[in-house]
């Protein structure tokens, strides 16, 4: 059961860890849901390589429009889910026949291993303890600072996209581990984003707020076994409540990154 | 205008182009005869436009104010819900209800926003699975239908005048836009709204109480998103299920952003995704090509008008 659920929470834990590094660089990726579709479609069609690919070209869509163009985020990740809704859907029911049937073949102990341990220890330290690390968070706090000191803003953000389609695009291999269907992403890109905010943009915050899904989503599964479908949805909503209570300030202090969502 | 007609042009050349090198040549022709080639299916496009209409307003509304109203979802599910519980005492009520539901959710949003500072991009997005959390608990529990059987409600109570598949929130929905012009470019508390959208700093000098104009363009956006859902519960599924909201809190924003968030040329950009989604129906069931290329369309008009806005 426990393993399950540790392998089920995957393709949401590696897409909270991706978004993590957006977000600390001042973009909210939207988009993060149809990325994570589109890597899953294309690790299906093209293999784990292809899962990753699908992820950078989203990436590059978004940051097309929302760094280079300087389009509002929000729009251009709506956008973007839109974009790759459709497109996956168009794409799967031509290609059926070729699909069907077609797993991820991952290893999923190893990519737990490194969800669960080596890529939070290797996102933290990059964050905290390295140049690298401090720039980026600047980029969400105060561009201008990260600017004046003569570095780019554009260039950093460029490359916590990359990190994001990286983590996103294994996200959907993980995701396709049974197969692509129409929409299978399944709002699993809003739930991420929202678990940042949860683990209110650290590290041990957001392993903490996936594992907690993860166990919701287990308990869920037990319920609805049990044919006692009722509480499952009331249960749900639950993370959702304490993740509004925690943007207000009544679970704890938080602080989000200064310039979040400003181009 | 000219920009969004050739956004416009633009993906739907876009769309025979896919149709030609996916080899199904006669894509726009199913789309155009799906949509507006019968009396049934003006009939289909006119009941999609509707909440695509109404859920656009909404965003138009919010937009102007300067406030992201991306809740469109749960307000239209928070409205459904008021709109069937209310619905025993008549259709007016139920109708009032929808409104009052969908602004009281959509003002969870602005009050977080002004008291603790909580981005309303957030907040709103929360809000959006807590109505759909909310939504699946009500149709497996206290609204579920009788049998017991199906996640679904039973049939609602009241029911809007029908006149064939058509019904009266057709009108309605028209008289909102009208009443959102007239409330952005003809009033006092539109003007605020609009100084509020376009500089919050020059309008808090100006004398506008910022916070308060945000909360109430908040609620006015809800009340619409509300109405959307009650609408469509009322006229055209006469049940709740779990997934009555059907996105159109999300392409509300597509719409609004073809429409350029002008209230009234929302009628014109709500009936063009209509008819994209109605033609993509039947592109399904005639040619077996998935009715997701309706939301590919929408995407590409948002990405072009925006490429475009920046590049002149």
């Amino acid at each position: 059961m426990i393993e399950l659920a540790i392998i089920a929470t995957l393709p949401l834990l590696l897409a909270v860890e991706g978004e993590l590094i957006v977000q600390r660089a001042g973009m909210i990726n939207l988009g993060i849901e149809g990325m994570l579709l589109t890597a899953a479609l294309t690790t299906v069609l093209f293999g784990f390589a292809g899962g990753i690919a699908g992820a950078l070209l989203i990436a590059l869509l978004f940051g097309f429009f929302t760094i280079r163009v300087g389009a509002d985020q929000i729009v251009i990740g709506t956008a973007i889910n839109l974009f790759a809704l459709g497109i996956t859907g168009f794409i799967y029911r031509e290609w059926n026949a070729q699909i069907v049937g077609v797993t991820s073949n991952i290893n999923s102990t190893a990519i737990a291993i490194a969800a669960w341990i080596v890529i939070p220890i290797a996102l933290a330290l990059m964050l905290w303890r390295t140049n690298f690390g401090l720039r980026l968070r600047a980029c969400g706090e105060n561009p201008e600072a990260v600017r004046a000191s003569g570095h780019s803003v554009a260039m950093l953000r460029w490359s916590a996209l990359i990190i994001e389609a990286l983590l996103v695009g294994t996200a959907g291999a993980a995701l396709a581990r049974t197969g692509f269907a129409e929409n299978m992403s399944a709002g699993r890109g809003y739930i991420a984003l929202s678990i940042v905010i949860f683990g209110r943009w650290k590290v041990k915050g957001v392993l903490l707020g996936s594992a907690l899904f993860g166990a919701a989503a287990v308990v869920q599964y037990a319920l609805q076994a049990a044919s006692r479908g009722v509480q499952f949805h009331l249960l749900l909503a639950v993370p959702y409540v304490v993740t509004l209570l925690i943007l207000c300030g009544i679970a704890g202090r938080v602080r989000a990154p200064e310039a979040l969502g400003k181009s | 205008m000219k920009r969004a007609l050739a956004a416009v042009a633009a993906s739907i050349a876009l769309l025979w182009i896919v149709g030609i090198t996916s080899g199904h040549p006669d894509l726009l022709r199913i789309l155009a005869s799906g949509s507006i080639g019968s009396t049934f299916a003006i009939e289909g496009t006119l009941l999609k436009s509707v909440p695509l209409l109404l859920t656009g307003l909404a965003v138009v509304v919010a937009f102007r104010a300067g406030v992201w109203n991306i809740g469109g979802e749960g307000q239209f599910i928070a409205g459904a819900l008021a709109a069937f519980i209310a619905a025993p005492l008549g259709v007016v009520i139920a109708i009032l209800a929808s409104m009052l539901a969908g602004a009281l959710w959509a003002s969870i949003a602005s009050l977080m926003r002004v008291w603790r500072n909580a981005p309303e991009v957030l907040t709103t997005i929360l809000l959006n699975f807590i109505g759909i959390e909310l939504l699946g608990y009500c149709v497996n529990g206290p609204l579920q239908e009788e049998g017991g059987r199906y996640p679904e409600s039973d049939t609602v109570a009241a029911s809007l005048p029908q006149l064939g598949v058509l019904h009266a929130g057709i009108a309605l929905a028209v008289i909102a836009a009208i009443a959102a012009w007239w409330l952005i470019y003809r009033t006092k508390e539109g003007l605020r709204l609009r100084a509020t959208g376009f500089n919050p700093s020059a309008a808090h000098y100006a004398g506008i109480s910022v916070n308060a104009q945000i909360a109430r363009a908040m609620a006015i956006s809800g009340g619409v998103a509300g109405l959307a859902g009650g609408i469509e519960l009322l006229g055209v599924t006469h049940r709740l299920f779990e997934r009555f909201a059907a996105g159109y809190g999300y392409s509300g924003i597509a719409v609004a952003l073809l429409a350029q968030l002008h209230p009234l040329a929302t009628i014109a950009a709500a009936a063009f995704f209509g008819a994209l989604v109605t033609g993509a129906g039947e592109l399904q069931r005639a040619a077996n090509i998935s009715s997701s290329v309706a939301t590919f369309g929408q995407a590409i008009v948002i990405l072009l008008l925006i490429m475009r806005r920046k590049t002149t």
